[in-house]
């Protein structure tokens, strides 16, 4: 019993499993923006370059580990896995086959607003404790756009829990068993997804890690194995939201009962929960292709004076007309 | 109102600690493949083509970086709240505002020590 719990944590529907979604996303991204840009994008490592991402990783893990003179050394260090945990964490309260999670509470949507708001801080974090000048003036923007995006991030999540009377992310998938909350809060969607966009630092909001202005960003100074774990953390993170906005807007992996045996409806389910990723996914791939670099004053206004009034108005909406 | 609260799922306590474990296992496993060397030059400096490398940061102050650990610890403080509003008693509330309070306190003390309010 307690085993089976263990191997779904971290093997399947867990970490593992969203592991190879991440890398499956890198290579999605590249390959989108790729064909968007008329290039044709990773190739060699297996079939259409599908293993590329899984290569890069491992070459970088094999990589030399320079450490700064002036770098926290203990942040430095512990800093990689320690970011990489938060969305880690995250994908567990994730219902993939039906309309429970591994592991769901009560509040769990809650721990998981936490979980997005402690992995823009540890960046931060990396930034600071690598003693760069270009990681400082990345902390610098990504602090400065964390103050932008996350407020109105929390109220577009909070809509669906409004929508649900519940907080728990498997309770708002169960209550979108006869309408997806896209329908009845689009707003909060798009915010949603802008504001994933900053958090994730894709263009237009890719201020803090902008290679033609501050060469890498807040990762500058990493080299080897903790640039290969913040990568890759990226990349989860890239899942993860994309995950979360599939649960709380277009009805996790609720679809069409199909099978009356469970065990088959299950895989069904399973199967709407892959669609509906990869279809979130490839918004963001598109957009983030699409648009160009905004400044991060731009960006700090944006979501101040644009992105929080939408998502602010959108949750007066549902309380006016859809609260009981 | 005779509402309880529900059993709470150890593997919710269980299940992060587990993945933290694992990963931070996995990191330092990951660590034996690669070589690692420290204390001299950025990462750049065999690229700098004999020019003058950019110097090391040094010693560095954000203020912003301290409002943005305040801000988060306002947003932890209130987001638990948040979660309070199905809580049959007054206990939740009570314990997770004196837990905020407390480390507004810790964290604002923490500032006036390390100078953050001198100007």
């Amino acid at each position: 019993m307690i085993a089976g719990e263990v191997a779904e944590i971290l093997i399947f529907p867990g970490l593992t499993f969203f592991v190879w979604i991440a890398f499956l996303f890198d290579w999605l991204d590249r390959k989108t923006s790729a064909r968007m840009q008329q290039r044709v994008g990773p190739l060699v490592a297996g079939p259409s370059g599908i293993l590329q991402p899984v290569a890069d990783f491992f070459k970088l893990t094999s990589k030399e580990e320079i450490v700064p003179e002036f770098a926290d050394k203990f942040i430095f260090f512990l800093g990689p896995p320690l970011f990489f945990a938060a969305p880690a964490i995250g994908i567990i309260f994730i219902p993939v086959f039906g309309a429970t999670a591994i592991v769901s509470n009560e509040y769990d949507l809650l721990f998981v607003l936490f979980i997005i708001a402690f992995s823009a801080l540890m960046a931060a974090f990396l930034g600071y404790a690598a003693a760069g000048r270009w990681s400082t003036i990345a902390m610098g923007r990504l602090i400065a756009q964390y103050t932008g995006y996350e407020i109105p991030l929390i109220i577009a999540l909070i809509t669906p829990a409004i929508l649900a009377h519940s907080l728990s992310i498997a309770g708002i998938v169960q209550a979108q068993q006869n309408m997806w909350y896209i329908v009845l809060a689009p707003l909060s969607f798009v915010v949603f997804i802008v504001s994933a966009l900053a958090e994730l630092e894709k263009p237009p909001f890719d201020i803090p890690s902008a290679k033609t202005e501050i060469v890498g960003g807040w990762m500058t100074e990493f080299s080897g194995r903790p640039l290969a774990y913040i990568k890759l953390t990226k990349n989860l993170s890239y899942a993860f939201l994309s995950a979360l906005a599939v649960s709380l807007f277009l009805g996790g992996p609720l679809g069409p009962v199909l099978f009356s045996d469970p065990a088959l409806q299950a895989g069904v389910d399973f199967g709407y929960f892959l669609v509906k990723l990869l279809v979130v996914g490839f918004v963001i791939f598109v957009i983030r292709t699409a648009l160009a670099r905004i400044k991060i004053d731009q960006a700090v206004r944006f979501f101040w004076m644009v992105i929080t009034p939408l998502s602010l108005i959108q949750l007066g909406f549902i309380m006016l007309v859809w609260w009981k | 109102m005779n509402r309880r609260m529900p059993a709470l799922d150890p593997f919710v306590i269980a299940g992060p600690i587990l993945v933290v474990v694992a990963d931070v296992i996995v990191y330092v496993a990951v660590g034996k493949l690669g070589t690692k060397s420290s204390g001299k030059g950025g990462k750049y400096q065999p690229f700098t083509g004999g020019e003058e490398q950019i110097p090391a940061r040094g010693t560095y102050q954000s203020e912003l970086f301290v409002f943005a650990a305040l801000f988060m610890v306002v947003e932890a403080f209130a987001l638990i709240l948040a979660g309070c509003f199905a809580s049959p008693t007054n206990f939740y509330p009570l314990l997770f505002l004196a837990g905020g309070g407390g480390v507004i306190l810790v964290v604002t003390w923490w500032l006036i020590l390390v100078g953050g309010m001198r100007y």
